[in-house]
């Protein structure tokens, strides 16, 4: 917590949280005037800041029959109107599920709730399920729940060891993953006309109008910079200036359609790009995979490994029932049964021998696929996210901004 | 209290529950908008109040000219092709429309039974680059391979004229409707052509319509981000994406507010000066 006191104090300038700002705003309404309300914002008061998240208890310790929980789209096994393993879960649980496909993008779902927990206000969640960076950032805020490990005995047990104490969440303090993901490049052969296999494929002039790439600033710097020759951990603001540049020269050209959130499948089956920046789940999965004639490419330069991972937002109604759905999850079957639909890269190694021994030609496919199944040829090829400091992600932030903005 | 007392207070009693609702759910949240200009920071870290807080304004204004001024060029076409639509059809509703004229007018606004959001998405599939409008053009050779409507501007201002259209058409057509014909018809008896007549009997008259209707679509249109949204590009991108972007998203609430302001001068500025143009100031008051 002391990186964000000073950050709170930095420039001299105290710091007032958002409510504060609307109450001392509020001293000046009746007056109407600026100078009522500069003199409004001089008027001491005690400064609120975040509890450290140490001495938080949760909400409640008891189970209390509900649960909501927010998720990206395609991201649960679905039959039949509903989800098998959401209805095991109700069954074998007793707690009501509420689970909603709200999340486009980090940035956008964050927005919606990032004020209240900054007055720590609860917000309407008990999980949600974002990417390992917004995950750490939303930590050190202490804007999620501490989890109670006693309560995620499936977890330990049969957790793969990339997602047992991941640099995101050291000691999965306040997250345990939800899937892991590849970004690279999906592409419609009959548009393209040819196999795509670079970054720079999504820069060439004949594909112009027919290129999307990703409102997700992390997904879509970061392997531009790897077109660039750049690794992840290796680059410098320096560089995402160069990415920035050739971000804008690609746009002012024509190239680029338009800049997407999950929202990229619809255009891509549609026809309307001929590829684009993808998350590698949307494209083998069922979303598109059904489509076949959408493909799937790691670049040759490399792709980007993501964690999206579940936490329990500050203050949630429901938090030990939030526990209770993440460790139903981790039981090898559960996992199982999610990776053979949702075809993104399960944290439970133990759901492939299960996916292997399906009499299902398609699920045995799913377990034999390096991109659901990764194997070490495959992880050479993959990075994470550089871990930006928060100027860096400030600085990279309005870099990008300005590509977003046109 | 005397009954005249009573008779001087009932105005203002009248009009209480409309001011009240327009001061706290207009002017409060304006009045918030404009305190956060002043300040710098972010949700997380908290605000404070900034001594730049004029740079702020100075830097929205350049940092998004691109993207103001094409709202206000947007808004001009749009303004301009509704009108151009809007009016002939609507005087013949008014003058020709004899006993359907209610059906006419319920066709008019029959688009408008269907949420906004959906109208406008709902684009999106029509004018797929392979949808059954441009795919089918495509495939007689009547289009390039590579034409497209979507993510380009033609899109939006199409996506713009079609969902605003009916805020012109209804101001012009209350203003056409109530015009007494015997006007018309004098302007004849006393010798005027057809096109006389209406530019100095009905077009004259008909100013406060066009200029109640105009407003009432450029406007929201300058504000609009819907349809830039779904049928635009970044290249097309309008001031109301912006600050969608920097309010929604980035939680950047200074610059945010700051254009928002800068936007409801922009517009105060652009009614006066076409309200001087018609020469219906009395209008605006």
């Amino acid at each position: 917590m002391t990186d964000l006191n000073d950050l709170m104090m930095s420039g001299g300038v105290r710091r007032l949280s958002r409510r504060d700002l609307l109450r001392r705003a509020g001293v000046g309404a009746s007056a109407l005037s600026a100078s009522a309300l500069l003199a409004a914002c001089g008027v001491s008061g005690e400064t609120e800041q975040n509890q450290p998240a140490g001495e938080d208890k949760l909400t409640t310790n008891k189970k209390t029959g509900e649960l909501i929980f927010a998720n990206w789209p395609a991201y649960i096994d679905k039959a039949g109107g509903g989800s098998p393993t959401l209805e095991q879960f109700e069954k074998s649980s007793g707690i009501d599920v509420s689970y909603k496909e709200v999340i486009n993008d980090n940035n956008s779902f964050y927005a919606t709730i990032r004020e209240p927990l900054s007055n720590e206000e609860p917000v309407q969640w008990d999980i949600i399920v974002v990417t390992d960076w917004l995950l750490a950032k939303m930590a050190s805020f202490g804007y999620l729940e501490e989890l109670d490990h006693s309560l995620l005995p499936n977890f330990d047990r049969h957790a793969g060891d990339i997602y047992k104490d991941p640099t995101y969440d050291p000691g999965n303090k306040h997250s345990v993953a939800w899937q892991s993901g590849i970004t690279g490049i999906a592409w419609n052969p009959e548009l393209t006309g040819r196999e795509i296999t670079s970054i720079e494929d999504l820069f060439d002039p004949a594909f112009a109008g027919k290129v999307g790439m990703f409102t997700e600033m992390r997904d879509t710097m970061h392997l531009v910079m790897l077109g660039m020759g750049i690794k992840p951990q290796d680059c410098t603001t320096e560089d995402a200036r160069a990415a920035q540049q050739k971000l804008l020269k690609q746009q002012e050209d024509g190239i680029v359609r338009k800049y997407y959130g999950n929202d990229y499948v619809g255009p891509l089956a549609q026809g309307d790009l001929a590829l684009c920046i993808s998350w590698s789940g949307d494209v083998v999965g069922r979303t598109l995979g059904e489509n076949s004639k959408i493909r799937f490419t790691v670049p040759e330069e490399g792709g980007l490994l993501f964690t999206d991972a579940m936490g329990i937002p500050q203050n949630a109604a429901n938090p030990i029932d939030a526990h209770a759905m993440m460790d139903f999850v981790y039981q090898p079957k559960v996992a199982a049964q999610m990776a053979a639909w949702i075809n993104y890269i399960t944290p439970v190694p133990e759901a492939r021998p299960i996916l292997k021994k399906s009499s299902d030609s398609y699920t045995r496919q799913i377990a034999a696929s390096p991109l659901v199944f990764t194997t070490p040829e495959m992880e050479s090829q993959l990075y994470s996210y550089k871990n930006l400091s928060l100027d860096e992600e400030q600085e990279w932030n309005e870099l990008f901004n300005t590509v977003l903005e046109g | 209290m005397s009954s005249a007392e009573r008779r001087g207070a009932a105005p203002y009693l009248l009009s209480l529950p409309g001011v009240s609702w327009l001061i706290l759910f207009f002017a409060v949240p304006l009045y918030f908008m404009l305190s956060f200009t002043f300040y710098e920071g972010t949700i997380e870290t908290g605000f404070g109040y900034s001594a730049e807080w004029v740079q702020t304004y100075t830097d929205a204004l350049s940092g998004y000219r691109t993207q103001i001024i094409r709202s206000f060029i947007y808004g001009i076409i749009v303004t301009s092709a509704t009108l151009l639509m809007a009016y002939p059809m609507t005087y013949w509703i008014a003058t020709k429309g004899g006993q359907r004229k209610n059906l006419f007018l319920l066709l008019l606004l029959l688009p408008f039974f269907t949420p906004f959001l959906i109208r406008t998405i709902s684009w999106t599939f029509v004018l797929a680059d392979e949808g059954i409008f441009l795919g089918t053009l495509k495939d007689t050779g009547l289009l390039s391979q590579d034409f497209r409507l979507l993510a380009t501007p033609t899109a939006v201002i199409f996506g713009l004229i079609y969902n605003f259209l009916p805020f012109m058409a209804l101001p012009l057509y209350v203003s056409l409707e109530k015009l007494d014909p015997a006007l018309r018809e004098a302007a004849q008896d006393l010798y005027s052509d057809r096109r006389e007549t209406f530019m100095r009997v009905t077009l004259p008259l008909s100013l406060p319509g066009v200029f109640a209707g105009s407003l009432l679509t450029f406007i929201p249109v300058v504000g609009d981000f819907i349809n830039a949204e779904y049928l635009g590009s970044p290249q097309t991108s309008m001031i109301g994406n912006v600050v969608q972007r920097l309010l929604l998203v980035n939680g950047d609430y200074p610059t945010g507010g700051a254009l928002s302001f800068l936007l409801i001068v922009g517009i105060l500025i652009g009614i006066f000066l076409y309200a001087r143009l018609l020469g219906t100031e009395e209008l605006t008051g």
